[in-house]
């Protein structure tokens, strides 16, 4: 699974930035086509649900999806692909 | 735990201004509800005014957005004319203590069983930052330029005053214990009342000191603490801080309820 920030409903106001205990939400930098300044993800694969969701067929943590106002942010199936190296953090 | 399959996801993005505490509210109560497997047809949003009042609008089941203040009134004659409905009200401050304030107390003598999630941003949101009842002591808006020089209504003391069979009040920062409380509430028969404390950056947070969204949420996290904690506080003989938001289930019981489902 792969984390993502619907941009046509974010709103940039940076909550999620507030509440992922992996920090993976940084406030973004440029506006997009919508003048919206949609925060950055830094290495989204380190959250729970992108390794774990599917073993485990529920929502773990999930703090940044239920405190986003704007209901912009979802994990997406991903197309097998090749293997890559994750550094998990305690 | 899902709130997706329940919004209407043509009608996105919702109205809200960036950071609006309401948009919270909104995933929070659909994630109960979803926990509590209900039929979408079974289950009917009701609000009044304002921008709270709004959420039933991007909720796929059946609704009424119905007149400033009337959700309860709405709310009860659907809840007495089929008890089968599931029937969850969305309000505001000024739509349930202001304008709506007798429909309120009623519901809760009548302890008819609705669940309301009360959207409370301290201010009228909607028509551009008039103080409502619960405005603080001391708060800026337009209508109180030196400060509110009222003392403020505790919603849940009063829904508990009034007879509410649950009451409860959490923040828009504790999503997880919100849900949590919501999905007691949608649970339990009889009257449930549901206080959430939410950030509206646009019309309070910048009168208020809360220069950014993440400001006021912030102060939902640093100024709350659990009513067991105040409650041991207070056998201690100790202090409770005058700005403490009491958070955490403060009434349930077993009153008589009206329009339970058969
Ligand atoms: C009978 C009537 N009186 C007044 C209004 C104007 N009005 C619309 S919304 C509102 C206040 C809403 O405040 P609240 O319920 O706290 O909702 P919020 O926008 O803050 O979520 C008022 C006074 C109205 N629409 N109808
Ligand atoms: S919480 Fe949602 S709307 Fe706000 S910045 Fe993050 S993704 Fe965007
Ligand atoms: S689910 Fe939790 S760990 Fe994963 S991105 Fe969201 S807040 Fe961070
Ligand atoms: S005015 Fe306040 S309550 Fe209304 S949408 Fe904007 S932030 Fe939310
Ligand atoms: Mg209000």
């Amino acid at each position: 699974m792969r984390l993502v920030i619907d941009e046509r409903r974010c709103k940039g106001c940076n909550l999620c930035t507030m509440v992922c205990p992996y920090r993976i939400f940084r406030p973004g930098t440029k506006p997009n086509a919508r003048g919206i300044v949609v925060p950055e993800l830094d290495r989204p694969e380190r959250c729970a649900n992108c390794r774990l969701q599917a073993l485990y067929g529920r929502t773990l943590c999930g703090m940044c999806q239920m405190i986003c106002p704007d209901q912009a942010i979802s994990w997406v199936e991903e197309k097998p692909g090749e293997a890559r190296k994750v550094a998990i953090e305690f | 735990m899902t709130y997706s399959d329940w919004l209407r996801a043509d009608r996105l993005p919702h109205i809200y201004c960036a950071g609006c505490g309401n948009g919270t509210v909104i995933n929070c109560t659909l994630s109960a509800v979803d926990r509590m497997g209900w039929k979408k047809e079974e289950t009917v949003f009701v609000s009044g005014i304002g921008c709270s009042s709004r959420a039933p609008g991007y909720i796929m089941t059946d609704s009424l957005h119905t007149t400033h203040g009337r959700a309860l009134a709405f709310a009860t004659g659907i809840k007495m004319a089929n008890p089968d409905l599931h029937v969850i009200v969305f309000t505001g401050d000024g739509d349930l203590a202001a304008i709506g304030g007798n429909h309120f107390i009623h519901a809760c003598r009548r302890n008819i069983d609705l669940t309301v999630v009360c959207m409370n941003n301290q201010i009228y949101g909607m028509t551009g930052g008039q103080g409502s009842p619960t405005t603080p002591y001391g708060a800026l808006s337009t209508t109180t330029p030196y400060g509110s020089q009222e003392p403020a209504f505790d919603l849940c003391e009063l829904a508990s005053a009034a007879g509410a069979n649950f009451v409860s009040r959490w923040t828009s920062f504790h999503v997880k214990e919100l849900t949590r409380s919501i999905h007691e509430g949608l649970k339990i028969p009889g009257f449930s009342f549901i206080e959430a404390l939410v950030q509206c950056p646009t019309n309070y947070g910048r009168r208020n000191r809360f220069r950014q969204v993440m400001d006021q949420v912030e102060y939902f996290k640093t100024h709350g603490i659990l009513v067991q904690k105040a409650h041991r506080l207070r056998d201690e003989g100790l202090p409770i801080p005058a700005d403490a938001i009491l958070l955490g289930d403060l009434i349930r019981r077993d009153r008589p309820a009206m329009g339970v489902r058969r």
